[in-house]
C-alpha cells in the first residue's frame, strides 16, 4: 500500500504542476472547455484514487469539485468567478493535502467544510469567497525530500541501447583477443569487464520492466471494497499477472483499470437480488487476465454483468443533444458500443461516490491511446462485457526459445509454447490423417506446422524431431522446429513493415551474438500454414481427448518370473499389489496367496512346482485380477510400464498362457491370454461375495463405534454406516445394551457392553473375536 | 542553390542521393536473411546495437537481383526503422543544384519511381534519386 501511496502522491504531484498552467488559463476564460474537462480529469482521477486508498478527506473534496465540475460540463451550472475561486481552492487545498500526507504531518481539516460551501450555486457573494476559505485552512506545511527520482522514458532507452552497445563492443573485444595469445591478467580483466557488463544490463534492463502484478496487486482489495460500498460480493479472479511490461505501460495503465474495473463493479455487475431474478450466482464474477498476443499484451476485463445497454445508450445521446435517434441507430453495432467513450455519457442515472458520470471511458481510451494502445469491447446484453486493452509490445523484453530453422535461428515468445516435446515413442508420434500429418502428443491431436516450409526455407518436408507445441487464441498446435538452442530474454524492437508484411514475425532483436534475429509471430505462422481454429473446436478440445477406446488398447509391460517382457491387457487386471514371498504358498494342488484370511489362487509362467524360484526373491508382484465371481492373481516379477498396444496381436497355435505375440518398439511381446488363465486357475467352486454385508452403527455410543468398531470391521470385510438408508438393506445392527429404539428394526442386532463380565445377551466391546464371530454369524443368518 | 548530395553507383547506373536522406555510409557484415519477405529484402543485418534492414537495391527497381557481395550500403531512416540500401560503390560527396528533367524525358521502369530530380556533374546528367522510394511498405506514403 504504502507503494501505492508514494506513487499516488508523485502522480499528484506531477499533474498539479502540469495542471497549474490550466488553472491559470481556464481563470482567464472559465468557457474554455479543454481546461475544464483537464481539471476535471484531474479531480475525477484522485476521487478514483482517493476511494481507493482510503482516504476520505480527498475524496470528499474532490467529489464535491467534481460535482460542480460536471454540471459546468453539463452547461447547468455557469462558471463564475466564484464558481473558478472556489474550485481552485479545492484543488489547491488537495494540494496541501498531498504534501501532507508526503510528510506525514497532520493538517487541520478546519475549513475543508467552508470550501466546499464555497461552490454551492450562489455562494460566492453571501459566504466567504473560495480564496478566503482557503486563508483560513492554510498552514503551508513543509514539502517533503523526494525518495524517488522519475526519469523519462526516453533516457532509458538511451541507456539501453547504449548498454546493447557496450554488451557487442565486449563480444568483439572478447572475440579478437582469443583469437592471440593473451596475457593472463587482461584476461582476468576482460571477465571482470564482462561480469560488470552483464550486471549493468540486468540492472538498466530491470529499470524498464515491471512484472504486471504490480499492477493487479491492488485489485483484490479495490474490488473488495468497491463492492462493500454497492453492497454486492464479487469474486475477483486474476490470470497472467507475471506478464511483464514496460514500466511506463503499467503506469499508463494503472488508471484505466481502476477506471474500468470500478465500472464493471457498479454498473456492469448487479445487485444480488436481480442476479437471482436472471438465473446468476449471486456473486458476481470479475475476471482480469493479462497475456501476450504476438507483439502485444492484451488485458481482458470480464465481467459477467448486466452489459451495455445499447439502446438506453442511444436514447441518453440523442436527449443530450448533438445527434437524432435516428442517426445514432444508424451506426453499426461497433460504432454503437463505441458510443460508451464520448465524453460525458452514462448509462446510470444516479451519481455514486465510485463511479458515475461515464467520464472514466473517455479518460480511459485517451490514456490508452496515447500509449499506442486500444480498446475493444465485446458486449453480450444480459450477460457481461469484455473490455480488451491491447498494448503494445514494443520495447518489452520478452523471454524467448531460441528455435533453428534449416541453420537459422528464431526466437518464439516463451509465453506461448506450452512445452517442448521430442518425437518418440508411443506418447509423442506423428500420424498421418490422409496426407496431413497431425501430432500425438500423449493422445491429445494436435494439428502439425512445420516450420522450415511455412518459412518457406526448404519445399521437402522433413521427419519431425522436436515439436514446440504452441497456444494461440483459440487453440494449440505443434510446431516442428529442427533444433531448440537457447532461451534467451531479448529486447523486442518492431520490425519494418517489409517484414511484417509476411505476417509471420512480430519484431526483431539483436542478441549477444551481434546476429539479427526475428521474433516469431505463432498466430501468424498458424494462418500461414492454413490452420484455423473455430471457437468450438477450443469447447471441444478437452472433451474429445478423451478416447474411450484407449482401455481396451492399454496393457501392462512387465518383467515375468522367467526374465521375459511380457504384457496383459489393462482392462483385466484390478490391481498390482507387490508381495512378500513367504506369502505364496504351493498348497491344495495349486500355488496360492494368503491376502489377510482370504487365499487367492495364482498363476505363474513357471511350472506348478517351481515355488523355489519365487521364494528365493525378496519380493514379487502379484497382478490381482477378478471377473466378477472369483478372483485370481499372477505373480510377475516387475511391473515396467503402462503402453498402448497398437500393433496386431499375432495369435499363438494353442490356446495356453500366451495368447498371441505384438510388437512393442518393435520387441516381440507376449501378451497373457486372461481367459485362459482363469480357466486354468480360478477355484470352480468359490464365490467371491457380491456385496460385502453393511452394518449399521446405532445407539448412544455412536461416536466410540465410528472410531473404534468402524476400522475393525472394515478390515473384516464389512461395509459400516451409521445412519440406515432404505435402499441398502442392513445386514446387522451394532448397539449397546441398554440400547433400544433401534433403527432398521428387523436385522439381526449385536449388543456390546462396557463391563469385561457380563450376561450372554451382550459382548464385552474389546472383545474382537467374539464380536466379529457374532457379527458373521448374524449376517449369515440374516443371509 | 544547391544541396550537398552523394554520388553512387547502383545498379551499374550513377546516381545522386540527397544528403539530408542519408544517416551514414556503412560496410555491411553478415545478412540474416527474412524468410518469406519480398525479394526486395535482402535481410537484417546488425549495425552496433541497431538492428537494419538490408535492402537489394536491384530488386527494388524492378531489375534482376544482383547476386554479388554485399559490401557497402547507405544507411537512411524512414519512419523510424533503419534501412540499409545497397550500393555498387560511393564516388563523391559535393554540392549540386537539383535541375528538373528535361521536357519529354520518360525514364524506364523503377527507375521512374525513385527519381526526383537531375543533378548536372562535370557535364553529365546524373539521375537524382529519393532512397523512401527504394523502401518497400512505404510506396502509399510521400
Amino acid at each position: 500500500m504504502d507503494d501505492l501511496l508514494q506513487e499516488f502522491i508523485a502522480e499528484t504531484r506531477e499533474t498539479l504542476e502540469a495542471l497549474s498552467g490550466e488553472i491559470v488559463m481556464w481563470e482567464a476564460d472559465p468557457s474554455d472547455r479543454q481546461r475544464l474537462d483537464a481539471i476535471f480529469r484531474f479531480v475525477h482521477t484522485v476521487k478514483g484514487s482517493c476511494g481507493f486508498l482510503d482516504l476520505p478527506r480527498l475524496s470528499r473534496l474532490s467529489h464535491a469539485a467534481e460535482d460542480v465540475l460536471a454540471a459546468v460540463r453539463s452547461g447547468d451550472r455557469i462558471p463564475d468567478t466564484a464558481l473558478v475561486n472556489a474550485v481552485l481552492a479545492i484543488v489547491d487545498r488537495i494540494g496541501e493535502i498531498i504534501e501532507a500526507i508526503d510528510v506525514g504531518t497532520a493538517l487541520d481539516d478546519s475549513g475543508e467544510d467552508l470550501l466546499i460551501a464555497a461552490l454551492a450555486e450562489g455562494a460566492g457573494q453571501s459566504t466567504i469567497s473560495g480564496s478566503e476559505a482557503l486563508n483560513v485552512a492554510s498552514t503551508q506545511p513543509g514539502r517533503g525530500a523526494t525518495r524517488s527520482v522519475r526519469l523519462s522514458v526516453d533516457l532509458l532507452d538511451r541507456m539501453m541501447s547504449g548498454m546493447s552497445d557496450m554488451v557487442l563492443a565486449r563480444n568483439e573485444l572478447a572475440r579478437r583477443l582469443r583469437d592471440e595469445a593473451i596475457d593472463p591478467t587482461i584476461e582476468s580483466a576482460l571477465e571482470r569487464l564482462s561480469l560488470t557488463v552483464a550486471e549493468m544490463r540486468d540492472t538498466v534492463t530491470r529499470t524498464r520492466m515491471q512484472k504486471i502484478d504490480a499492477l493487479f496487486s491492488a485489485l483484490p482489495r479495490m474490488v473488495r471494497d468497491t463492492a462493500a460500498e454497492l453492497g454486492k460480493t464479487v469474486a475477483l479472479t486474476i490470470e497472467g499477472a507475471d506478464v511483464e511490461l514496460d514500466r511506463e505501460m503499467i503506469e499508463m495503465m494503472r488508471d484505466p483499470l481502476v477506471h474500468i474495473i470500478r465500472n464493471a463493479v457498479d454498473h456492469g455487475i448487479e445487485a444480488a437480488a436481480e442476479r437471482i431474478a436472471a438465473g446468476k450466482c449471486e456473486t458476481g464474477r470479475l475476471v482480469v487476465a493479462a497475456r501476450q498476443s504476438g507483439n502485444q499484451i492484451i488485458i481482458e476485463i470480464a465481467d459477467d454483468g448486466r452489459g451495455i445497454d445499447v439502446d438506453r445508450l442511444i436514447r441518453k445521446i440523442a436527449a443530450s443533444g448533438d445527434r437524432s435517434e435516428a442517426q445514432l441507430r444508424a451506426l453499426s453495432e461497433s460504432a454503437k458500443l463505441d458510443l460508451i467513450f464520448e465524453p460525458g455519457v452514462t448509462t446510470k442515472s444516479e451519481v455514486t461516490a465510485i463511479s458515475g458520470r461515464g467520464v472514466g471511458m473517455d479518460v480511459v481510451r485517451a490514456n490508452i491511446e496515447q500509449i499506442g494502445g486500444r480498446i475493444a469491447l465485446s458486449n453480450a446484453p444480459g450477460k457481461g462485457l469484455t473490455i480488451a486493452i491491447h498494448v503494445p509490445l514494443t520495447l518489452s523484453i520478452i523471454s524467448t526459445i531460441v528455435v533453428g530453422a534449416h541453420g537459422q535461428r528464431f526466437a518464439i515468445s516463451r509465453q506461448s509454447i506450452e512445452e517442448i516435446v521430442t518425437v518418440r515413442g508411443d506418447a509423442v508420434r506423428v500420424d498421418m490423417l490422409g496426407d496431413t500429418p497431425i501430432a500425438n502428443v500423449r493422445d491429445r491431436r494436435l494439428p502439425l506446422v512445420f516450420l522450415c516450409s511455412t518459412l518457406g526455407l526448404n519445399g521437402a518436408m522433413p521427419q519431425p524431431e522436436l515439436l514446440a507445441i504452441v497456444s494461440v487464441a483459440g487453440g494449440s498446435y505443434a510446431l516442428a522446429v529442427g533444433e531448440v538452442l537457447d532461451t534467451e530474454e531479448l529486447v523486442i524492437k518492431p520490425a519494418p513493415p517489409a517484414v511484417m508484411a509476411t505476417g509471420l514475425y512480430a519484431g526483431q532483436t539483436l542478441p549477444d551474438s551481434g546476429r539479427p534475429m526475428l521474433l516469431l509471430d505463432c498466430a501468424g505462422i498458424a494462418a500461414a500454414a492454413g490452420l484455423q481454429f473455430g471457437r468450438a473446436a477450443v469447447v471441444d478440445d478437452p472433451v474429445v481427448e478423451v478416447a474411450p477406446v484407449k482401455a481396451a488398447d492399454s496393457a501392462l509391460l512387465f518383467v515375468d518370473l522367467d526374465g521375459v517382457r511380457r504384457v496383459a491387457r489393462l482392462a483385466a487386471i484390478d490391481r498390482v499389489e507387490p508381495v512378500p514371498a513367504h506369502a505364496i504358498r504351493f498348497s491344495a494342488g495349486k500355488l496360492r496367496l494368503s491376502v489377510g484370511d482370504a487365499i487367492v489362487p495364482l498363476a505363474t509362467v513357471l511350472a506348478d512346482d517351481a515355488i523355489h524360484q519365487i521364494v528365493e526373491r525378496p519380493e514379487v508382484s502379484v497382478l490381482r485380477m477378478a471377473d466378477g465371481r472369483s478372483e485370481i492373481g499372477y505373480v510377475i516379477a516387475e511391473a515396467i510400464d503402462i503402453v498402448t498396444l497398437e500393433h496386431e496381436v499375432m495369435p499363438a497355435d494353442e490356446p495356453a498362457l500366451v495368447a498371441g505375440v505384438t510388437s512393442i518398439d518393435g520387441d516381440q511381446v507376449e501378451v497373457l491370454d486372461m481367459h485362459w488363465i482363469f480357466s486354468a486357475c480360478a477355484d470352480p467352486g468359490k464365490h467371491m461375495r457380491a456385496e460385502p454385508p453393511l452394518c449399521l452403527l446405532a445407539g448412544a455410543e455412536l461416536g466410540w463405534m465410528d472410531a473404534f468398531l468402524r476400522p475393525v470391521l472394515e478390515a473384516s470385510g464389512y461395509r459400516v454406516v451409521t445412519s440406515p438408508d432404505p435402499d441398502q438393506p442392513v445386514a446387522a445392527v451394532l448397539a449397546m445394551a441398554e440400547d433400544h429404539a433401534l433403527p432398521a428394526a428387523g436385522a439381526p442386532v449385536v449388543r456390546l457392553r462396557r463391563e469385561v463380565s457380563g450376561d450372554g445377551d451382550s459382548i464385552y466391546r474389546y472383545d474382537r473375536a467374539a464380536l466379529l464371530e457374532a457379527l458373521s454369524a448374524r449376517c449369515a443368518r440374516a443371509v | 542553390m544547391a544541396d550537398l548530395f552523394l554520388i553512387a553507383r547502383i545498379a551499374g547506373r550513377t546516381v545522386a542521393i540527397g544528403s539530408n536522406q542519408v544517416d551514414s555510409v556503412v560496410d555491411i557484415g553478415e545478412v540474416i536473411p527474412v524468410p518469406r519477405a519480398g525479394h526486395e529484402v535482402r535481410g537484417l543485418a546488425a549495425l552496433r546495437s541497431r538492428v537494419v534492414t538490408v535492402i537489394d537495391t536491384c530488386a527494388a527497381l524492378g531489375l534482376p537481383p544482383s547476386d554479388g557481395p554485399t559490401a557497402r550500403a547507405v544507411i537512411t531512416l524512414v519512419d523510424g526503422h533503419h534501412y540499409a540500401v545497397l550500393v555498387d560503390s560511393l564516388e563523391d560527396v559535393a554540392p549540386f543544384a537539383t535541375l528538373p528533367f528535361a521536357s519529354g524525358v520518360a525514364l524506364d521502369g523503377g527507375w521512374a519511381r525513385v527519381a526526383c530530380g537531375v543533378v548536372e556533374r562535370d557535364g553529365d546528367a546524373v539521375l537524382a534519386i529519393d532512397l523512401r522510394s527504394l523502401i518497400p511498405g512505404q510506396l502509399a506514403a510521400e
